[in-house]
């Protein structure tokens, strides 16, 4: 828009001209941003930067950065931190291993879990009460989640769920599952799976509802049988929802805190560290804030993939959820 | 329209908050007059709280200053939370001395000196063990508020009687009651060290032996100087002893549950209701929590009691390895001042430990003035050690200190692996400059 198109004589004298921005169109849009902008950069972009400025320094009990060190944090994380990754032992180990565990089991059991319950439940007539049922610990804090799984993995028959099934119904021996290398990171996966898969659930039952009767009932006058439908209609429409839910199952899992801090601490050893975990272990327990500011650091790199999908997501205004 | 005002006003006085709390100082110059209310923070909640209260409370009426107790077991995470908020409160009571030395050396400890008090004669009370863990490069920066002794074993009078068995002098007769406990059918011990925040009973396992089959100059060596390697073969040598009693064979539930439980659980597992093992090992607080806490119908003496932890290597004698906690101020006010001086005096050590909570490090604290036969024999054993060692994972620097309880927890689930573990944990403890 040039300034020439503005028509000579005014009737009123025209006060203070305003400056350049404010005569392009939508400068009012920018004006009803601010805030949110303002905001998201106090709360959002400032902490940011700084985390990743601490990543490159030593801190002291203040957390006050005393010297610079450049990249030795993420150096030591990578390659001499057996808590983080140890690659001495095969298969590797550490708090990232135990996350890409976790990226595997978690979404997928989650998922699959969601979608079977969802498509089963559409075809009975008391659907609501089996989705309330299954969408009840959704609700439930994931600390109080973790509470309820610390005694049903109690090793004493008398108290733990799990091992009074164990003993009464098998006659085995206690297992302590939050005490063995070997069962704990399973153990918790499943805890967090039964508090999650009513999220995957009632996304993916919405979606189902979504698909046309028609073109159910127009292959199934082509004589497709139930699996049929299932797999070559169904399945395939809730491949973006799945995606979605996909999507924020992976982000739980990489920042994934509370239902390890309650029911393990990481332990037994550092068996079910994770990064989330032994980057609060690292800040507040050892009061490391440099080289805990390089794990949030990696965090950040793992998450903006996921982030970037999304966005893209959106753009495409394929918005299905 | 003044909503959106009002919200970015609020962001602009974050953001200037923010940028004068960043380049806040703790001033440092003298004694202010007091606020007539100080905040002290440490990690005791229930029995033990109400025990500290109770000093408090005297202090509050003798003085007029109130005061405001703050608790929290994750001491650690809270603590530096508040620091680098630059809002600490105004004195706490610090469970790790090697915590002590890390604020000392960042300057955020006000010192005796600097409180106005007369750190010398403060002093006097207290034995050079307990003095030298608040004396970091020759400035005294606390008292010992609370002390430990952690070499007691505590077992059933009356079982012990039933089975005939008298009170082990040394180690070997100590395997052999476990021994004669599993051949008549029941489980000799129980432990619990669950996690980052239960790993401290095994370090405090370790340290027993160590102390005692070692000798205290190598304890000293290993834990203080770093000039014995923790993949040395003395190290080796109480690990194997460490496992004699601590497999599966021998501990309620076997290693599993000593990883799954707490070591509150491990009182309960010996001396609740529905107890299931003989005997456990823990420091003087077991009796206060246990009696407190877990069974209160239990009478000492007969239903619970302590020994000494048998000597090991009749060349090495040791007779307590202990802890304590230290008092120490953030802020340097006349009324912080005061309550310091009350915290050292013998008056505050009488009220305490008449709880039954604590044992006083104070030596003017009178024996009259515990309330029962288990406390009265801890406090006697603390005064009368000849020898004295320091809790050595509490001292050890920076994660070491915690790394270590993980390492043993390793070390007890797989003992066959203990020659790598410990390498390992000797290049972590390299790579963090101690020792080098």
């Amino acid at each position: 828009m040039s300034s020439t198109a503005v028509p000579g004589p005014v009737g009123k004298p025209r006060g203070r001209r305003l400056p350049a921005i404010f005569r392009r169109p939508g400068w009012q849009g920018l004006l009803f941003i601010l805030p949110a902008v303002v905001l998201l950069g106090a709360l959002v972009a400032y902490p940011l930067v700084w985390t990743i400025v601490y990543s490159f320094g030593d801190t002291n009990s203040r957390l006050d950065i005393v010297s610079w060190v450049g990249f030795d944090n993420y150096e030591r994380l990578f390659t001499r931190d057996r808590v983080f990754l140890n690659r001495d032992s095969f298969p590797p180990e550490g708090a990232l291993v135990n996350n890409l565990k976790w990226a595997l089991l978690y979404t997928t059991i989650s998922l699959a879990l969601g979608l079977l319950i969802a498509v089963l439940a559409a075809r009975v007539r008391y659907e609501s009460i089996v989705k309330a049922i299954i969408f009840v610990p959704m609700a439930i804090a994931a600390t109080a989640v973790a509470i309820i799984w610390k005694f049903v993995y109690e090793p004493d028959p008398d108290i733990g769920a799990a091992n009074a099934v164990l003993h009464g119904a098998f006659n085995l021996d206690p297992i302590v599952f939050i005490g063995r290398a070997d069962t704990v990171n399973y153990a918790i996966i499943f805890a967090y799976v039964w508090a999650s898969t009513g999220f995957a659930m009632v996304v993916l039952s919405a979606a189902l509802k979504g698909i046309p009767e028609e073109i159910l009932e127009a292959a199934r006058t082509d004589g497709a049988n139930e699996w049929h439908i299932f797999r070559r209609i169904q399945f395939p429409l809730l491949s973006l929802p799945m995606a979605v839910v996909t999507v924020w199952l992976t982000i739980n899992v990489i920042k994934l805190f509370d239902v390890i801090y309650v029911l393990s601490r990481g332990g037994p050893g550092n068996s079910s560290e994770v990064i989330a975990t032994q980057m609060f272990d690292e800040l507040f327990q050892n009061g490391e804030g440099g080289y805990a500011a390089a794990i949030a650091v990696v965090m950040l790199l793992l998450i903006i993939p996921l982030m970037i999908w999304n966005i893209s997501r959106f753009r495409s205004e394929r918005v299905v959820t | 329209m003044t909503k959106r005002w009002a919200a970015l006003l609020a962001v602009l006085l974050l953001a200037v908050g923010t940028a004068t709390a960043c380049g806040g100082d703790d001033g440092g110059g003298g004694t202010k007059e007091g606020t007539g209310t100080i905040t002290i923070f440490s990690l005791w909640g229930g029995s033990e709280q109400e025990a500290f209260q109770k000093v408090l409370t005297q202090f509050t009426k003798d003085t007029g200053i109130e005061t405001k107790y703050e608790s929290a077991r994750d001491f650690l995470p809270v603590i530096r939370t508040r620091l680098a908020a630059d809002n600490p409160p105004m004195m706490a009571i610090i469970p790790r001395p090697g915590f002590v030395a890390e604020l000392a050396k960042d300057d955020v400890l006000i010192s005796l000196e600097d409180l106005g008090l007369d750190a010398g004669q403060i002093n006097e009370n207290y034995s050079d063990t307990w003095t030298k863990l608040t004396t970091i490069d020759g400035t005294v920066y606390g008292v010992v508020a609370k002390a430990n002794s952690k070499s007691t074993v505590w077992y059933k009078p009356n079982s012990f009687q039933e089975n005939g068995f008298e009170i082990p002098k040394t180690w070997d007769e100590l395997l052999e009651i476990t021994k004669q406990y599993k051949a008549k059918g029941k489980t000799p011990w129980a432990a619990g060290a669950q996690g980052d925040d239960n790993s401290w009973t095994l370090t405090d396992w370790f340290e027993q032996i160590y102390a005692r089959q070692a000798g205290p100059d190598k304890y000293t060596q290993l834990f203080e100087t770093g000039e014995v390697p923790f993949n040395d073969q003395s190290v080796k040598d109480a690990v194997n002893e460490m496992v004699k009693i601590l497999n599966d064979q021998y501990v309620a539930g076997g290693i599993d549950t000593v990883l799954g439980i707490s070591f509150v659980d491990s009182i309960g597992r010996v001396f609740g209701k529905n107890p299931k093992a003989e005997m456990l090992y823990e420091g003087g607080f077991v009796g206060g929590i246990a009696i407190g806490e877990v069974n209160p119908s239990l009478k000492p003496g007969t239903d619970i009691d302590f020994f000494e932890f048998p000597q090991i290597n009749p060349d090495q004698s040791v007779d307590v390895v202990g802890g304590g906690d230290v008092a120490a101020a953030f802020v340097n006010n006349e009324d912080v001042s005061k309550l310091m001086e009350y915290l050292a005096s013998p008056e505050a050590g009488e009220i305490w430990v008449s709880t039954g909570a604590i044992a006083s490090p104070n030596e003017s604290v009178l024996e009259s003035a515990y309330p029962n036969e288990l406390v009265k024999k801890e406090a006697r054993e603390l005064k009368e050690a000849k020898s004295f060692l320091f809790d050595g994972s509490d001292l050890l620097p920076g994660t070491l200190g915690q790394n270590f309880g993980t390492l043993l927890q390793n070390v007890v689930k797989n003992p066959g692996d203990k020659d790598n573990l410990l390498d390992n944990y000797q290049a972590d403890a390299e790579s963090a400059g101690f020792g080098s």
